[in-house]
């Protein structure tokens, strides 16, 4: 028996199933998370590497715990989709932590979530008076969402009657060196307007550029693989010690 | 065609997973002559009882030689103790025929045959 070559079969089934499980779970992130999500992750993963280096036992039972952890959390998300009172025994809600200025101490209470944790949370979101702050709501993935009041809330160009124009995604035309003909194509413009305006700023060839944008006003974005800085405001070292970067 | 790729690849792939951790039962089967286990056990369990200490040890030689054909096929399904029980018995076995016990080689090869039974489940 070759365990070398069984760890690393082993390890491309238990790679495979959990990269084609994990797309079948969905798109949530990582910060998206709830605790029983995380653990979710945590529990599957470790019956993953169990899977690919426990040759004591078969392979195959740690691979129908896999597919049923997997099954099990694919229908707690169906239920939670569909029943929104079972969405709210399994998934929780959010918690009012303050309320038109006043803390809720009982609510902080149940969920054990101290005073410390508020005032680390507020301050990460660029609060450090408790004063400013209206409506405090402690998410379901752990995150503090802080609507501050009306006389600290920062002014907005609707605030001075300023019209605005309008913002949207700006459209990547080079990538790494490669011209993306899909992105032109869909903003109606071609290889020889590119190739002006690239000529425009002095750059020959699309290969010399790492990425080109063109925003929704027209303006066009580009970054060359050459950064041609001087001695004055060159490469910023931000290490503060003597060592390999 | 595209979404039909988008699933039918992940099927397949998961398909040939399920098939490799579950192939223990179909590849311990007997290619040929050469690899025929459970024939080696049977023929060194008969040896044993007519007390046919040449025979058992010739016979119990192509049992390791089959096993180790088998083994290679089977690695990746089945549970790692079972292959070592399987290769400790062997050895022991020869032991005992070498030695001319008939009631602990006839123990051993009794057990080889109960891991060789039970290495797919």
């Amino acid at each position: 028996m070759n365990k070398t070559l069984v760890v690393v079969v082993r390890s491309l089934i238990g790679f495979f199933s959990l990269l084609i499980f994990t797309r079948v779970l969905g798109k949530q992130q990582i910060s998206q998370l709830t605790f029983f999500e995380y653990v979710l992750g945590i529990t599957i993963g470790s019956i993953a590497a169990s899977l690919t280096t426990d040759l004591d036992s078969r392979a195959w039972p740690h691979w129908v715990g896999l597919v049923t952890w997997t099954a099990a959390v694919i229908l707690v998300q169906f239920v939670v989709l569909k029943w929104r009172y079972a969405s709210k025994f399994l998934d929780g809600e959010p918690t009012i932590v303050i309320m038109n200025g006043k803390i809720m101490e009982k609510s902080m209470k149940a969920m054990r979530y101290t005073l410390t944790d508020l005032l680390e949370q507020l301050r990460i979101k660029g609060v450090f008076d408790i004063k400013e702050v209206e409506f405090a709501v402690f998410e379901k993935n752990g995150d503090l969402s802080v609507l501050k009041k009306s006389q600290y809330q920062p002014v907005t160009p609707k605030d001075l009657n300023l019209s605005t124009t309008y913002k949207g995604i700006s459209t990547e035309l080079i990538y790494d060196g490669i011209i993306v003909d899909q992105n032109l194509k869909q903003v109606n413009l071609d290889r020889n307007w590119l190739k002006a305006e690239l000529e425009k700023r002095g750059i020959k060839d699309p290969s010399e550029v790492f990425l080109a944008l063109l925003d929704t006003s027209g303006e066009l974005y580009i970054d060359t693989y050459a950064d041609h800085l001087n001695s004055l405001n060159g490469v910023t070292d931000i290490s503060d010690y003597p060592g390999p970067n | 065609m595209r979404k039909i790729i988008f699933y039918t690849v992940p099927i397949l792939i998961l398909s040939f997973f399920i098939f490799i951790m579950n192939s223990g039962g179909y590849y311990k089967r007997p290619r040929g002559e050469i690899d025929n286990v459970p024939k080696y056990i049977e023929a060194v369990k008969k040896d044993l009882l007519e007390e046919e200490w040449d025979g058992a040890l010739k016979n119990a030689e192509k049992l390791e030689l089959a096993w180790d054909k088998v083994v290679q096929r089977i690695q990746f399904s089945v549970e790692r103790e079972e292959i070592n029980a399987i290769n400790a018995g062997l050895a022991r076995l020869l032991g005992f025929i070498e030695g001319r016990d008939k009631g602990g080689a006839l123990a051993e090869i009794n057990e080889i045959g109960e891991h060789w039974r039970d290495l797919e489940k």
